[in-house]
C-alpha cells in the first residue's frame, strides 16, 4: 500500500483535521464515526492533501465538510460513481467514501452491486442508523419491522435489507462490521479496510437519538458478538471481557455468512480475499499496456 | 433490403468505392431500431440513401434517381416516404413473387399509378443456389455488383475495395464465393439493366480523409487532450464508445463502461475533480438520467463535458432516426437557475473540432458544456479534407481555428468562480471541499440569501463572458432581405444549398446558421432587425401554437416573431428543395 503521508517533521493533529463544528443532533453517532477516521488517520499520518472524502446525501453526506482533507459532498446514492472517477484518475489518492443506509442500499442500490463488483481501491464506510434522518423519520431498507415512521405510521411493513449479506453475496472482497460507540474497534477496522488493496466494505451501526433512540444500547454489549482471528480485527480492547468473542477465519466466506445472517449482531471482519482483481487497475493496465501511437498521425489511418 | 443481410455493408463498399473514384457522397443510413425484425415486414427495411456528386455535398439532396430493393415490401416502405424523382429507376428483384403474386401486384401497381416505372430482375440461378448454400447471405454483394455496373465503375475498384471490407474477417472460400457473387451482379446488369450512369473517375487534390461523425467526434477527443470517457450503451451514441474502446489506450486514455448513465457522468465528474479531464457521452433518455449530476457539476463549479448524440423522442422516440429536440432539455433540463454551454455540430469537421472548444469552455468557465450531435451527423460519411491536428494538452492550447469555426473569441483571462480557490486535491495547503450546496466564496455551507444571490450572479457571469465572446454567425446570402431563415446543428448543409438554390430563383431569403446555440450572441436582434420575416429550420416538432425549440429560444431572448417554418417531426435530415417551398410559402 503506496499511502500519501505527511513528512515526519509535520505530523497532522486531530485538530489540523477539524473544520467547522458538525451540525448534526447532539449524540449522533456521526460524531464517533468521523474521530474514529481522524484517530485512523493521525494513526497512520494520512497527508490531508492527498486525502479525499467523498458522501452522498443525508446526515452522513455531511461528513467530508467537516475533514480538513479535500473532500465531495456529491448527490443522493451517487458517492461510489465519483469516487472511482478519482480511483481511475488518481490512484495516488487517499479515498474514503462516506454513505448513509438510504443512499447506499435505496438511491444507490445499484451503484453498490457494481462498486463491489468493480473492487476499486477506496475504503466504502456505510452510516447505517436505519432511518431516514435528514428528511425527518421516513422508513429506509435497513428500519426494522414494526418501527412506526412518518411514512410508515403503522409501523414498518418489511423486513430489512441485511446490508452484510448482500455484500457478501456480492462477492465483496472485504466485509466488516462495526458501531458509531466502540471507538477502539472503529480505528481498528479503518485500519483493516484502509490496508485491504479493494473495495473495503465497512458496515457501522449508527445510533440516531433523535428519531430512534432505543435502536441499539450502547450500554450493554451483551447483545451483539465480536469476531476475531490473526487475520481479522481485534475485537474492541474495552468491551471484549464483556461479551462472546468468536473465532472466525475471515478466508472462510461461507462462514461469514452464517455470522452475517444471523439474528444476534457480530462485529468484526466476515470476510476478505486480498487476491480479488481490481478493476481500477485492470483499466489501467489496459493504457499502460497499449503501444503508444503518435497523436498527430491520429487521421492518418482515414486517408483515402 | 431485410435488416441482418448486409445491406449497410453493401453501402458501406459502395460508397468506399465511389470515393476511390474521385466522388463526393452523403450518406443517410436506414436502420430498425431492432437488430432483426421478422423479415419482409416493413420494419425490416435496412438500407442506405446516398448522395453521389463531384463536388462536396453537405446535405442529404432532395429526390432519389435510383432505388434497388430486394422485394416488394420494402420498396412500399420506401416509396412511402415520398422522396423519389418522377423518372426514379426501380429495380426490384422479382425472386420472392412466386409464393406473394397478390402483394407484388399491389406495389407493382401502386408504380404504375403514381407514374413510376419498374425494372424487374432475378438473380440468376446459379447465384440463387450459392447465396441459399450460405443461408442468404451473399445476396448484398450481388446487387453490389448490379450497383457497380449501373454507376460504370471500375469493376477491380469495387473488388479492392470488397477485399479491403472482408479480407480478414471471412474464410478464403466464402470471400471467393462472395466475390463471384458480386461478378455475377455484375454481369447481370449488364445483360438485363438498359441503363447506366455516367460516372467518371476524378483524381483527387490534397489530403483527403473519408470519416463519420462519431469516428471523427471520438479522434478530437483523443485530439482534444481528454483522458476518460466514461458512457453508457446506449443508440446512436455507442459508436463513439466502440472507437475509444479500440483507440484510446494508445494514446494514454481510458473507456469506462458504467453501470448505468449516472453511473457514467458521476465517474466522469470524479476525474475532472482529481483534475483528469473527462467526457460522458449519451442520448435523450440517458440525457434526462443525467440531469440531476449536471445541475451539480456547475454548483460544484466542477467541468464536465456531455455529448448528446439526438435521436427522435420523446421518450424512448425512434432510436435510429434524426432529430433535434434535446435542445429545451439541455438548455432548461436541470433544476433550480442553471447555467451551461451549448455547441452544436454541423458536420463531421465541427464533431473533430467540437471536443477543443467544449474542453476549453469547460475548464475557463468551470461549467457543463454539451456537444450536440444527432443520428444523422453521427452517422454520415463524408470526404473531407484532413482536418489540422491540435494536440492539445491545456485548455489554453485551442488554436484561433477552432475559435473561429465556432464563431467565438477567445475568453478574458480572468473568470470570477463562486469559490476563490479551485485547488485540485494533492494541492499541499488547498484542502477544499466542494458541495451542491450553496457556498460562499471561501467554499463552505451557506444558507444566508446575499451570498446565495452572489452565486447566481457569479455563475450567471461566466455565460455572459461566452454572450460576449460569440461573434455574428454564419450566415448566408444578403445581410438584409425579405425572410431570414435560422437553423443550428446539422440542418446547415440543407440551410446553404437551400439558399444557393433560392437565390438562383430571385427568392429575397438569406440563411443562418448557429454552431454555439447557448448562450446566443449579443448583436442577434440588431441581425434579425435587418429582416422583415425570420424563420426557423429545425428537425424538431412545432407550429402555430407552439414554437419549435430554436424558434422558442429566439423569441424569448430577441423578443422578435420568430416563427417555425420547417418543424416537421419526421426524423429524416432535412431537404434543400422543401427548403425552398417553404420559403415560397413565407413569401406569399
Amino acid at each position: 500500500m503506496n499511502a500519501q503521508t505527511t513528512p515526519a517533521n509535520a505530523p497532522v493533529t486531530i485538530k489540523d483535521l477539524n473544520t467547522e463544528n458538525p451540525r448534526w443532533c447532539a449524540g449522533c453517532g456521526d460524531f464517533g464515526i468521523i474521530m474514529g477516521l481522524k484517530r485512523f488517520m493521525v494513526e497512520r499520518q494520512l497527508a490531508p492533501a492527498h486525502t479525499v472524502n467523498v458522501s452522498g446525501i443525508g446526515c452522513s453526506g455531511r461528513a467530508p465538510n467537516y475533514f480538513n482533507t479535500y473532500g465531495v459532498h456529491s448527490i443522493h446514492g451517487r458517492p461510489i460513481t465519483v469516487a472511482l472517477g478519482l480511483a481511475l484518475s488518481r490512484p495516488d489518492l487517499n479515498l474514503f467514501v462516506h454513505a448513509g443506509d438510504g443512499d447506499a442500499l435505496s438511491i444507490g442500490g445499484n451503484h453498490l452491486i457494481h462498486g463491489i463488483n468493480k473492487n476499486f481501491k477506496c475504503v466504502f464506510l456505510l452510516y447505517d442508523n436505519e432511518i431516514y434522518a435528514l428528511t425527518k423519520n421516513q422508513t429506509s431498507p435497513t428500519t426494522r419491522k414494526t418501527h412506526p415512521t412518518n411514512t410508515q405510521p403503522q409501523g414498518t411493513f418489511l423486513n430489512p435489507i441485511n446490508p452484510i449479506t448482500v455484500a457478501l453475496g456480492l462477492g465483496a472482497s472485504f466485509v466488516a462490521s462495526t458501531a458509531d460507540w466502540i471507538p477502539d474497534h472503529l480505528t481498528s477496522t479503518m485500519r483493516a479496510a484502509f490496508d485491504h488493496p479493494g473495495f473495503a466494505f465497512v458496515h457501522i451501526s449508527q445510533r440516531c437519538p433523535h428519531f430512534d433512540p432505543n435502536n441499539f444500547d450502547h450500554k450493554t454489549s451483551t447483545w451483539f458478538s465480536f469476531l476475531k482471528h490473526a487475520n481479522g480485527i481485534e475485537p474492541d480492547r474495552r468491551l471484549a471481557d464483556k461479551t462472546e468473542v468468536v473465532e472466525h477465519d475471515p478466508s472462510d466466506m461461507i462462514a461469514g455468512f452464517k455470522y452475517a445472517a444471523a439474528e444476534r449482531r457480530y462485529f468484526g471482519l466476515f470476510h476478505q480475499d486480498k487476491n480479488k482483481p481490481r478493476y481500477d487497475e485492470i483499466l489501467r493496465n489496459v493504457v499502460k499496456n497499449a503501444p503508444k501511437k503518435d497523436r498527430s498521425k491520429i487521421l492518418d489511418p482515414y486517408l483515402i | 433490403m431485410d435488416a441482418g443481410f448486409g445491406a449497410q455493408k453493401a453501402g458501406d463498399i459502395l460508397l468506399q468505392a465511389f470515393v476511390a473514384m474521385g466522388k463526393y457522397v452523403y450518406v443517410e443510413p436506414m436502420i430498425p431500431a431492432e437488430i432483426s425484425p421478422p423479415a419482409r415486414s416493413k420494419p425490416a427495411l435496412s438500407g442506405v440513401i446516398i448522395r453521389l456528386a463531384d463536388f462536396d455535398v453537405t446535405n442529404i439532396g432532395n429526390d432519389t434517381d435510383l432505388i434497388l430493393a430486394s422485394h416488394e415490401i420494402v420498396l412500399d416502405r420506401r416509396l412511402d416516404d415520398l422522396e423519389y424523382n418522377p423518372k426514379c429507376h426501380i429495380l426490384l428483384d422479382m425472386g420472392d413473387r412466386e409464393n406473394n403474386m397478390d402483394s407484388y401486384e399491389t406495389v407493382l401497381k401502386r408504380c404504375t399509378k403514381e407514374g413510376l416505372s419498374v425494372i424487374p430482375f432475378e438473380v440468376d440461378a446459379v447465384s440463387k443456389v450459392t447465396i441459399k448454400e450460405m443461408g442468404g447471405k451473399g445476396q448484398n454483394l450481388y446487387y453490389l455488383g448490379m450497383l457497380a455496373y449501373i454507376y460504370n465503375m471500375d469493376e477491380d475498384i469495387v473488388k479492392k475495395e470488397i477485399i479491403k471490407t472482408f479480407g480478414k474477417k471471412l474464410r478464403e472460400d466464402i470471400l471467393e464465393k462472395n466475390i463471384t457473387l458480386y461478378h455475377n451482379g455484375y454481369q447481370l446488369a449488364k445483360e438485363k439493366v438498359f441503363f447506366r450512369f455516367q460516372v467518371e473517375s476524378t483524381p483527387r487534390e490534397g489530403e483527403k480523409i473519408l470519416i463519420d461523425g462519431n469516428t471523427s467526434m471520438s479522434l478530437g477527443i483523443i485530439d482534444a487532450g481528454i483522458k476518460l470517457f466514461s458512457g453508457y450503451p446506449i443508440t446512436p451514441a455507442s459508436s463513439v464508445m466502440h472507437t475509444l474502446a479500440k483507440d484510446f489506450p494508445a494514446y494514454g486514455g481510458m473507456v469506462h463502461q458504467a453501470e448505468d448513465e449516472i453511473a457514467a457522468i458521476g465517474t466522469a465528474i470524479g476525474s475532472y475533480y482529481g483534475g483528469v479531464p473527462a467526457i460522458t457521452a449519451t442520448s435523450g433518455p440517458g440525457l434526462s438520467l443525467k440531469q440531476e449530476f449536471i445541475g451539480y457539476a456547475q454548483a460544484a463549479e466542477i467541468p464536465i463535458i456531455v455529448l448528446d448524440v439526438q435521436r427522435s423522442g420523446p421518450s424512448t422516440g425512434m432510436p435510429t432516426k434524426t432529430e433535434q429536440s434535446d435542445l429545451p432539455a439541455v438548455i432548461f433540463g436541470s433544476h433550480g437557475d442553471y447555467t451551461k454551454v451549448v455547441i452544436s455540430v454541423a458536420n463531421v469537421i465541427d464533431c473533430f473540432y467540437a471536443p477543443h472548444l467544449a474542453r476549453y469552455l469547460t475548464e475557463k468557465l468551470r461549467v457543463p458544456v454539451f456537444i450536440l450531435s444527432d443520428f444523422q451527423t453521427a452517422n454520415s460519411y463524408k470526404v473531407i479534407t484532413k482536418p489540422k491536428v491540435a494536440q492539445m494538452d491545456d485548455p489554453d492550447d485551442i488554436p484561433d481555428y477552432v475559435l473561429e469555426r465556432f464563431h467565438i473569441n477567445r475568453l478574458p483571462k480572468d473568470i470570477e468562480m463562486v469559490r476563490l480557490s479551485q485547488a485540485i486535491p494533492g494541492t499541499e495547503g488547498g484542502m477544499r471541499r466542494i458541495t451542491g450546496l450553496n457556498s460562499d466564496a471561501q467554499g463552505r455551507i451557506n444558507y444566508f440569501s446575499t451570498t446565495n444571490h452572489r452565486g447566481h450572479q457569479v455563475r450567471n457571469e461566466k455565460i455572459h463572458h461566452v454572450r460576449r465572446a460569440l461573434t455574428r454567425p454564419e450566415m448566408f446570402g444578403a445581410e438584409s432581405n425579405e425572410v431570414l431563415i435560422v437553423g443550428w446543428g446539422s440542418t446547415r448543409g440543407a440551410i446553404e444549398e437551400a439558399i444557393h438554390i433560392a437565390s438562383k430563383q430571385g427568392l429575397p431569403v438569406s440563411g443562418m446558421h448557429l454552431r454555439v446555440v447557448y448562450p446566443l450572441p449579443l448583436m442577434l436582434k440588431e441581425v434579425f432587425s435587418k429582416f422583415k420575416k425570420v424563420v426557423t429550420v429545425e428537425v424538431a416538432y412545432g407550429d402555430k401554437l407552439k414554437p419549435s425549440p430554436l424558434a422558442l429560444l429566439l423569441r424569448a431572448e430577441t423578443l422578435v416573431d420568430v416563427q417555425p417554418m420547417m418543424s416537421d417531426a419526421t426524423g429524416r435530415p432535412i431537404r434543400p428543395k422543401v427548403v425552398v417551398e417553404r420559403v415560397k410559402e413565407v413569401l406569399k
